[in-house]
């Protein structure tokens, strides 16, 4: 790990005029950055723009990273050799594993972080990473053209035009993740600016033109929020409760063995709660608050202050109050996401405690931005209708960094992949929570901003936060070619060792009673008169991988550095077995691709007209996406199924036919030029 | 079809192997945890068995069984010891219960090894006589068989078409014809589901679902949020009443046994309510000796019945009071005994011992009841009206016509035979109810199928509470098995109506 600064990829736009990229990627976010830097990573010429190279990786809300759900997606992406794992542990104060007691596949890895620091480690990353330059500047518009006729799609994308100096820099593909700053709108009480952030200029409607306009994209409308920043020195913090974070931080990326950030120099949290006040500060302010008397839809779990209050009047919510940095003045407190004038803001914190005398440094501000359907994106997050076009983050209609960040990830590898001419990959909901997360947007479509729960997996108990580097690393090397032959390597050592030693554990046969000589503490039952291995006992609550190792020193000493793998992997392993098969139903589902360009209302196979419609609408690119819409019937699975089988069979004996001719003619031309003469 | 991708990695499939081969035990050692009501654990693919034939009365009745563990099917219940029947030739065996050796019918078996059957896996036919009781026989053998489990609506189908079997000449007339076929199972669904049972699953699926809401949000939001401590432990209350709750259905619900066997219908009450002479009116013979002496019955007498159609086996119990005598306290211990196991009791009153206000009669009889049977249902039958003045006897009439709490209630006279006729009727269509209709519908297969469900979801309760301590996820794991088992039978629940839940109950805030 290191944060030494390199020469850095700027460009200047006057170099760029006639520079062909592969991929371009606009905006510098948790999407943009992740992007970007996959897409270079695949081996595409890439050009990130921003608007301010300076606010490259910036923490625009809270200053932490992961959780429960949150921690998987950063956990897989670092397996897939991204970016924001091993930021969080460069630029983690605190750190602490959520969910703790319940169990390792719902762990939920986290860190505050030290936005400075943070930045610091993506800036330097972005601008040493080959292949990647970086470009200030606002785009103006996309590029369009007609589409490649051998591909589906009503368009393509050609580049993008810059807005000052109206420079065109053309690309194969773009990835566009522009956060909220698609026709977004700033609310202060009550008064309203055009913006994605404060302090930011709002970008230009011309982008927004050109994919409802010019694309003929849906799209809806999405709010978000974030709290006041208040200046530390204010704040009695003697008055909330110390949160001490983890005393052996866990890094979340696989190839740290520590953090950054020394155990003892970890900063604390605090916690402290609303009162009656606040609600009354709400209720008095509604009428001077317009961002909370829209309609667009906010999060539910994400919520701001007054609608908590609003919801579930008459209680206490919780405050956390985070340290924004190692050196910053400011606290962030968490909960208190609000929209009411400043004056207003101030008002209600300090009916909070430890809030009575505290000062506000940047006021709370609600934003309502544009967001396109995703139901429009192949799960490659590609723009089904437009080749070449990738959209990531919250221009989807997803909420948090992680979330961003995967995306991110995802639609860069992809965006390379499509401009040299591989073909695009998708991750399988029953393998990843990057695959739940793009299966859920693209066949579902989203009415509330998306935040990633553990719920959502349908197969939690086999992606765990500690198995993300054997289901992804691999496939991300060999499949993706988004990972470095070093951590590569590093998956592939692990998955040998863990391989080895659950084979020397189940090598480990005894009957009960030797088990009990040798693991005397245990409470192993005698009435079962069978043989146990060592995986069996590795199952017990009371046994763990050093008991079994200190008892076998010579076939399991040499695995200690996995014991904690080793444990979750015996513990689940039944579970697992028991899921393998409804995986594999399903993957055998997703494997039968339903072809983009299908008029599903002229399909010559028993559909009912509310089916075909919906299949119009959504186009599933899957069998198994279908499966899992409203509507679908199994009747209309099943004739889906046979449609695609009927289909690809016919295609094949085609190209086998026009292979055969081509064969004869080749044939015919050679028999005839060797005539005799 | 493209080739399957292993999701875990390498290490699960090596892990497998080694079980195998280390052990050197049969692959069938792996499967026997489903006889004890667990899913199969290492199998590769379920095998699945239905009736394939139409449903109710028919002369031959077809259960197709497909998948690897076809041939285990045929070896233990067509007695093929040694080798295979030649593929695709029927002979005419004997079909036998596995568990017991029972012979249940003699049909043709045909055996078609893969892939070379409809589905492209191995696959066995049984040709059995098409009543519902042989057919209730064979399918519930065929779920004694380890590795097998009812099919799923379309699975056969399904799985013709992934392994290939369905090409271009079936097109074009499939898709009506699983139309059809979807549409027949759909109704049949929805006429079991519209009624009692219907209910009451829908009602333990919401009460699932509303667990599951709470742990995710307990596993979900407890730690940044305010989801009280309290949560789980509800939770944990709902799960152990709701496997209790079914593990009892599931003992309860035989309806396909009861057709076979016959109901068992009991007659109790207090001595000298006329019990032994209901019996002997509904047996129209003298079969127990009827006295004006309190307690002339002393042990149970049995008799088989054939009421309307369906198979009854009548018991006349000692009447129920504290006795001295030696020989009737026995009597009585027996009578409570019959009444505990009875699917159906009817609980006989002498009329002259009601409350001469007919407005305390409901009460009245309400607590008579509590002190002679427990759960089983019953039917109330007030004897000797005829000792009853003619209004007092209107006035019981209608006072006692559907009052909650209250089975229904027929007014007799053993003695003039009045009201019988309607009793008989009410008795009937409960015995009915308790059979089950085989006329209409194949209700054996889709109990098979709920049975198959339920016991998977009391299973999986049980998981919650093995891991409740531990490993919540786990714990979890078992109420999201439980809720997709009930969704099997009564429709599918998605993560986002589980949110939903989350969100109306909590308030989540970061």
């Amino acid at each position: 790990m290191g944060c030494s600064s390199t020469k850095p990829h700027l460009a200047h736009v006057g170099h760029l005029a006639g520079h062909q990229y592969d991929v371009i990627v606009v905006g510098g976010g948790h999407a943009g950055t992740e992007a970007a830097a996959a897409a270079a990573r695949v081996g595409a010429e890439t050009l990130l723009i921003t608007q301010k190279i300076h606010t490259i990786g910036a923490l625009s809300c809270n200053p932490s990273l992961g959780g429960v759900g949150k921690g998987q997606l950063v956990k897989e992406v670092d397996a897939l050799d991204g970016l924001c794992g091993r930021a969080g542990d460069w630029a983690g104060i605190h750190f602490s594993i959520l969910n703790r007691r319940k169990g390792p596949a719902v762990w939920g890895p986290r860190a505050q972080l030290d936005r400075q620091r943070y930045r610091d480690f993506i800036q330097s990353e972005l601008l040493s990473t080959p292949r990647l330059t970086v470009l200030e500047g606002s785009v103006e518009e996309l590029l369009v053209t007609e589409p490649n006729p051998e591909e589906p799609g009503h368009h393509r994308v050609t580049g993008i035009r810059l807005a000052n100096g109206s420079h065109a820099i053309s690309a194969r593909s773009v990835v566009l993740t522009t956060g909220t700053f698609l026709s977004g709108s700033l609310f202060v009480g009550q008064t309203t600016s055009p913006g994605g952030r404060i302090g930011d200029a709002p970008s230009s409607p011309g982008l927004s033109h050109t994919l409802r306009e010019r694309l003929g994209l849906r799209t809806g409308r999405l709010r978000t929020g974030t709290p006041p920043r208040i200046v530390k020195d204010s704040v009695d913090l003697s008055l909330a409760k110390l949160h001490l974070p983890d005393s052996h931080p866990t890094p979340f990326s696989f190839l740290n063995t520590h953090t950054h950030c020394k155990p003892e120099e970890q900063l604390p949290c605090y916690l402290t709660f609303t009162t009656p006040g606040v609600e009354r500060v709400v209720r008095e302010s509604l009428q001077l608050n317009c961002h909370i008397q829209q309609d667009t839809k906010g999060p539910r779990y994400c919520p701001s202050i007054e609608s908590r209050v609003l919801r579930f009047p008459g209680r206490s919510h919780q405050v956390w109050l985070e340290p924004e940095g190692v050196t910053s003045d400011l606290l962030y407190p968490q909960g208190l996401s609000m929209t009411m004038p400043p004056d207003i803001q101030l008002r209600l914190i300090r009916e909070i405690p430890p809030m009575r005398r505290a000062e506000i440094h940047t006021p709370g501000y609600g934003v309502q931005y544009d967001f396109v359907c995703p139901t429009q994106l192949s799960p490659a997050l590609q723009v089904k209708s437009t080749q070449g076009l990738f959209l990531a983050g919250q221009i989807n209609g997803t909420t948090g960094y992680e979330e961003a960040a995967a995306q991110g990830l995802w639609a860069g590898a992809n965006a390379a992949r499509w401009a040299l001419s591989m073909p695009t990959v998708t991750l399988s909901r029953t393998e990843s929570y990057i695959g739940v997360l793009i299966d859920d947007l693209v066949s579902r479509g989203v009415t509330e901003p998306y935040r990633m729960f553990t719920s959502r997996a349908e197969f939690r108990t086999s992606l765990r936060p500690d198995n993300a580097d054997l289901r992804l690393t691999p496939k991300g090397f060999e499949e993706v070619g988004c990972v470095s032959s070093v951590r590569y390597q590093e998956s592939l050592r692990v998955r040998n060792s863990l391989q080895d030693a659950l084979t020397a554990l189940q090598a480990l046969f005894l009957s009960t009673s030797s088990w009990k000589k040798k693991l005397p503490s245990v409470p192993i039952s005698e009435t079962k008169s069978t043989l146990l291995t060592g995986l069996d006992l590795l199952q017990y609550n009371d046994v763990t991988f050093e008991m079994l190792a200190s008892a076998f020193p010579e076939s399991l000493s040499s695995y200690m550095e996995f014991a904690q793998r080793l444990k979750i992997e015996a513990v689940y392993k039944p579970h697992c077995d028991l899921n393998k098969k409804e995986i594999e139903r399903i993957q055998r589902e997703e494997n039968m691709s339903l072809p983009q360009d299908i008029d599903y209302f002229s399909l010559p196979v028993s559909l009912s007209d509310e089916v075909r419609e919906i299949l119009d609408r959504v186009r599933p690119s899957t069998l198994g996406a279908a499966t899992r819409l409203e509507g679908i019937t199994p009747a209309a699975v099943v004739n889906l199924l046979n449609y695609v089988r009927v289909t690809e069979k016919k295609k094949e004996t085609h190209r086998n036919q026009r292979h055969q001719e081509a064969q004869r003619d080749e044939e015919l031309c050679a028999n005839s030029a060797s005539l005799p003469q | 079809m493209l080739p399957l991708r292993s999701v875990c990695g390498g290490i699960w499939r090596a892990a497998v192997h080694t079980v195998r081969t280390s052990r050197g035990a049969p692959p069938y050692r792996l499967l026997s945890s489903t006889c004890d009501g667990a899913p199969a654990a290492l199998a590769d693919a379920d095998t699945i068995f239905a009736l394939s034939s139409g449903h109710g009365r028919c002369g031959v009745a077809v259960v197709r069984v497909s998948g690897p563990a076809s041939a285990t099917a045929l070896r233990c219940m067509a007695g093929f010891t040694q080798r295979l029947p030649p593929p695709r030739t029927a002979l005419l065996r004997s079909i036998t219960d596995p568990r017991s050796t029972e012979v249940l019918d003699r049909g043709l078996v045909l055996w078609f090894p893969a892939p070379r059957s409809f589905s492209g896996e191995d696959s066995v036919e049984f040709h059995i006589h098409g009543g519902p009781a042989v057919i209730t026989a064979v399918l519930q053998a065929l779920g004694s068989v380890p590795g097998l489990r009812p099919a799923e609506a379309g699975e056969f189908t399904r799985r013709a078409f992934q392994a290939g079997k369905l090409g271009l000449t079936e097109v074009e007339g499939l898709g009506d014809l699983i139309h059809a076929e979807t549409e027949a199972q759909r109704r049949q669904a929805l006429r079991q589901m519209s009624g009692e049972l219907g209910r009451l699953y829908q009602d333990w699926s919401d009460r699932l679902k509303r667990c599951l809401a709470h742990v995710e949000a307990f596993i979900d939001f407890s730690e940044d949020e305010l989801i009280e401590d309290g949560v789980l432990n509800r939770v944990d209350v709902s799960v152990r009443d709701l496997q209790a709750e079914i593990e009892r259905h599931l003992k309860d619900e035989r309806r396909g046994e009861r057709l076979r066997g016959g109901v068992q219908v009991v007659i109790a009450g207090a001595t000298n309510a006329g019990k032994s002479s209901l019996l002997n009116k509904l047996c129209q013979r003298p079969a127990a000796i009827v006295s004006p002496i309190a307690g002339t019955t002393r042990d149970v007498v049995e008799t088989a019945l054939d009421l309307g159609g369906f198979p009854v086996l009548l018991s006349d119990t000692a009447g129920l009071r504290d006795s001295s005598d030696l020989v009737e306290r026995e009597g009585v211990r027996r009578a409570l005994e019959r009444v505990e196991q009875a699917d159906l009791t009817l609980v006989v009153v002498d009329s002259a011992h009601l409350p001469s206000e007919v407005d305390r009669a409901a009460a009245f009889l309400r607590e008579h009841l509590s002190s002679v049977i427990r759960i089983s249902r019953c039917l109330l039958v007030l004897n000797k009206a005829d000792l009853l003045p003619e209004k007092q006897r209107q006035k019981l009439d209608m006072e006692l016509r559907g009052v909650s709490g209250l089975p229904a209630v027929c007014l007799i006279s053993c003695q003039t035979n009045e009201g019988l006729k309607d009793f008989l009727t009410v008795l009937h269509s409960s015995v009915k109810t308790l059979c089950g209709d085989p006329l209409f519908g194949a209700p054996t297969l889709t109990q098979a199928r709920h049975r198959a469900h339920l016991q998977r979801c009391a299973a999986a309760l049980a998981q919650y509470q093995r891991y409740r301590d531990t490993d919540l996820a786990l714990a979890a794991e078992g109420v999201r098995v439980a809720v997709t088992s009930l969704g099997r039978i009564t429709g599918r629940v998605g993560a986002e109506e589980i949110l939903d839940i989350i969100f109306k109950d909590f308030c989540i805030g970061k």
